[in-house]
């Protein structure tokens, strides 16, 4: 049976309504007086577009301009992971498949989609050096790849020894931190690609934080959907 | 060598635990635990390096991509962001040796090592950032590693409490982010040396401030928006405990500082500091009498932070009005950031120690413990000097300063609510001392069970912090001068 959360009372209602209207109207006040000809910071990406190594300014903010909060970025979807893992009981490695017996029409289509859908990944990786795109899009379709193939019962991660799967959860993050600190030994910064290399660098993180972004989202679904029940019985032993 | 140290001295104050994280990971088990404490070590000279450099040039800033703002983004160091760090670094140490000898069952608790470390990080990365948006993505990383750790020991209690932790964190998160895209809106960049040139008080910029403001009050855990922290920090396992009071609650709060003393003063939105001093003096008053009332002792400390940092936000009134008076308080004010993290560290660790020993943390059932772990209980009463605010210790230099501030500006109602909250200290902390010096079994059997036995390096390490805590009110000038270093022009004016 479903448990029916009792309404609040009303005076309660009336409140929060109160209370988020008026931040509606704060919002709106603030946003209707905001300049129009704010150009940020478009004129200076544009200037120095041509210095970071690709063509598309969206790539060359995340991954040249601010690289450093990328970098940061990946490491809270690391986080996020150790922080999942260490709530499953259930070893990595070990995971049973979500789905024990896959309905044959959806493993049939799961067979012929995920090739596809690994080499859009690859286009869209590609890309991102002149147009929309990027490792972030790239990962999140290898991910989803991952979820189709867990789900119709393919993703017995048999190959994932537990070193294997730290490895490529954390190997996006490792190789990003790896060149930031390299570059440095050419006398430049943190971060700073030497010149002429900044391409080759940018092409090469982005495609291990590629293999990693989406390792990470499968790992997230699998971690967080079986052990489940495991995680409420360890809960009640606990209490 | 020594030279590229010097160059690159912000950037590798990071840079140490961020790239220990993810070896820590990857090596699990065996190795983790030496990665963590070889880290720990190295940051301890990076981190006085950095105070000398700082105090020497009189503050630092580092271009990362050697783009530099607001195109790239700045670390930048001046003496409230040496401080803090240096700050982090000795309890860092502390809780790292104390974890050693605490998290003995590797299987377990292997994650602790990773995610310690990343929490570690972002701490630094967070009081070294130039930058609104990079501060957000060090919020996320602060919050995503603690709402881990919290919920590390998998009882029931840890994880509802963290659930609920990681709800108000993410609200607190998302209210930031609206304030930081409303200051790119309207002033065209995030890079925070930008931002202060360039920021006005019109509807956009005071909007922006007040919903960045709100966000940091719910993460800073400021009364009424405490309701997260006593359940969060009190089921956590005891070492993270004492890095969620000592340090983490102080990320947000450095960047409310930021906001109001640095990119701006209190006069940005009028009345903003009266409202922060009154919610600072609510939590001294509430969080003390919450702290009388509990029975547990790691709830008692965990309602003692929620008083403490009260203090902190009695700041913002204090500096509002500029001169020597607000010259005291930002000295006041950071001094009992720094002691009130030593302290609070050492009197959660004191608490893990006694679960460990005793297997509950009841008060009553805590009689004679000055017996049965001497060293833990006089790392106990140690921090409680130094949280009631007694000489010697860091808390009494803290509390003077702001007595001083308060009286030379003329608002003697602080200086009341700063006496007043030292008062109450006194009334939670000596119930729980004069227990610890009792007799034994002073609730029957509870006393005789000796649930375990835990490492002397756990007791060292705590009383090492509540020492340190002590030190800084004898030995604690040269970090007054640290203090000074670069200060905004707000808080610059004649010296202590």
């Amino acid at each position: 049976m479903p448990r029916v959360t009792p309404m609040s009372p009303a005076p309660v209602r009336i409140a929060a309504a109160a209370i988020c209207g008026g931040f509606g109207v704060l919002l709106a006040r603030a946003l209707l007086a905001l300049p129009e000809d704010e150009a940020g910071l478009a004129p200076l990406i544009e200037t120095n577009l041509e210095a970071s190594g690709v063509k598309h300014p969206i790539t060359a903010v995340l991954l040249n301009f601010r690289g450093y909060d990328t970098m940061l970025e990946i490491a809270v979807l690391v986080l996020a992971t150790i922080g999942v893992l260490s709530l499953t009981v259930a070893r990595p490695g070990t995971w049973a498949p979500v789905a024990e017996q896959a309905d044959p029409v959806l493993s049939a289509l799961a067979r012929f989609l995920a090739p596809i859908m690994l080499v859009v990944a690859g286009y869209l990786l590609w890309a991102g050096e002149h147009a929309p795109g990027g490792a972030f899009q790239a990962g999140s379709v290898i991910g989803a790849a991952g979820v189709l193939l867990s789900l119709s019962g393919y993703a017995r991660p048999v190959w994932v020894t537990r070193f294997a799967l730290r490895a490529v959860i954390a190997g996006g993050f490792v190789a990003f931190l790896g060149v930031a600190i390299g570059v440095m030994s050419a006398g430049g910064a943190l971060l700073e690609y030497p010149a002429g290399s900044a391409k080759t660098l940018i092409v090469l993180v982005e495609t291990l934080l590629t293999i990693s972004i989406g390792a990470i989202l499968v790992s997230l679904f699998i971690a967080s959907a079986s052990p489940a029940e495991e995680l409420r019985r360890r809960m009640e032993e606990n209490r | 060598m020594a030279e590229w140290v010097t160059t690159h001295l912000p950037a590798l104050v990071i840079l140490v635990p961020l790239t220990a994280a993810p070896l820590a990971f990857l090596l699990g088990g065996t190795l983790a635990r030496p990665i963590a404490l070889l880290s720990a070590l190295l940051s301890q000279p990076l981190a006085l390096a950095l105070a000398f450099t700082v105090s020497a040039e009189g503050g630092v800033r580092y271009e990362i991509g050697g783009w530099g703002g607001p195109l790239g983004i700045d670390l930048v160091a001046d003496g409230l962001a040496a401080t803090l760090i240096l700050v982090a670094t000795v309890v860092g140490l502390g809780v790292t040796v104390y974890a050693w000898g605490y998290f003995a069952d590797r299987e377990r608790y292997r994650y602790f090592w990773p995610l310690w470390l990343f929490l570690w990080a972002s701490l630094y990365a967070l009081f070294l950032s130039g930058d609104l948006f990079n501060l957000y993505v060090c919020l996320e990383l602060v919050s995503m590693a603690a709402v881990a750790l919290v919920g590390l020991s998998l009882r029931r209690d840890a994880l509802l409490a963290a659930m609920r932790y990681m709800l108000a964190a993410i609200l607190g998160s998302l209210f930031y982010l609206l304030g930081v895209a409303l200051v790119y809106a309207a002033f065209g960049s995030i890079d925070i040396a930008t931002v202060r040139e360039a920021v006005r008080a019109d509807v956009t910029g005071q909007a922006a401030f007040a919903l960045m403001t709100v966000g940091l009050m719910l993460k800073t855990a400021l009364f009424p928006l405490h309701f997260w922290l006593p359940p969060a920090h009190s089921n956590a396992p005891s070492p993270v405990s004492a890095v969620l009071s000592a340090l983490v609650v102080k990320g947000s709060f450095y960047i409310l500082v930021r906001m109001w003393v640095d990119v701006a003063d209190p006069s940005f939105v009028p009345g903003s500091a009266a409202l922060l001093g009154v919610l600072g003096a609510s939590a001294i008053v509430w969080g003390s009498v919450q702290a009388m009332r509990q029975e547990r002792l790691k709830m008692l400390v965990a309602y003692s932070t929620v008083a403490q940092i009260g203090y902190l936000f009695l700041l913002f009134p204090l500096v509002a009005g500029g001169g020597a008076a607000a010259a005291d308080a930002w000295v006041g004010g950071m001094f009992h950031a720094a002691s009130h993290a030593l302290a609070k560290a050492a009197m959660f660790l004191a608490a893990g120690t006694v679960l460990a020993r005793f297997g509950h943390d009841r008060i009553a059932g805590l009689g004679g413990l000055s017996r049965r772990a001497p060293v833990t209980a006089m790392a106990f009463a140690l921090a409680g000097v130094t949280m009631m605010g007694l000489p010697p210790s860091g808390g009494f230099v803290a509390k003077w300063q702001m007595i001083r501030a308060a009286l030379e500006s003329g608002a003697w109602w602080w200086a009341v609510v700063v006496v007043a909250g030292g008062l109450l200290a006194a009334v939670y902390i000596f119930r729980v001392v004069a227990l610890f010096l009792g007799r034994e079994g002073a609730e029957g059997e509870d006393a005789d069970v000796d649930a375990g036995r835990s490492p002397a390096t756990m007791e060292w390490a705590t009383l090492a912090l509540a020492l340190a805590a002590l030190a800084l009110g004898v030995l604690g000038q040269p970090l007054v001068e640290l203090i000074g270093v670069g200060a905004p022009a707000l808080v610059a004016g004649v010296g202590p």
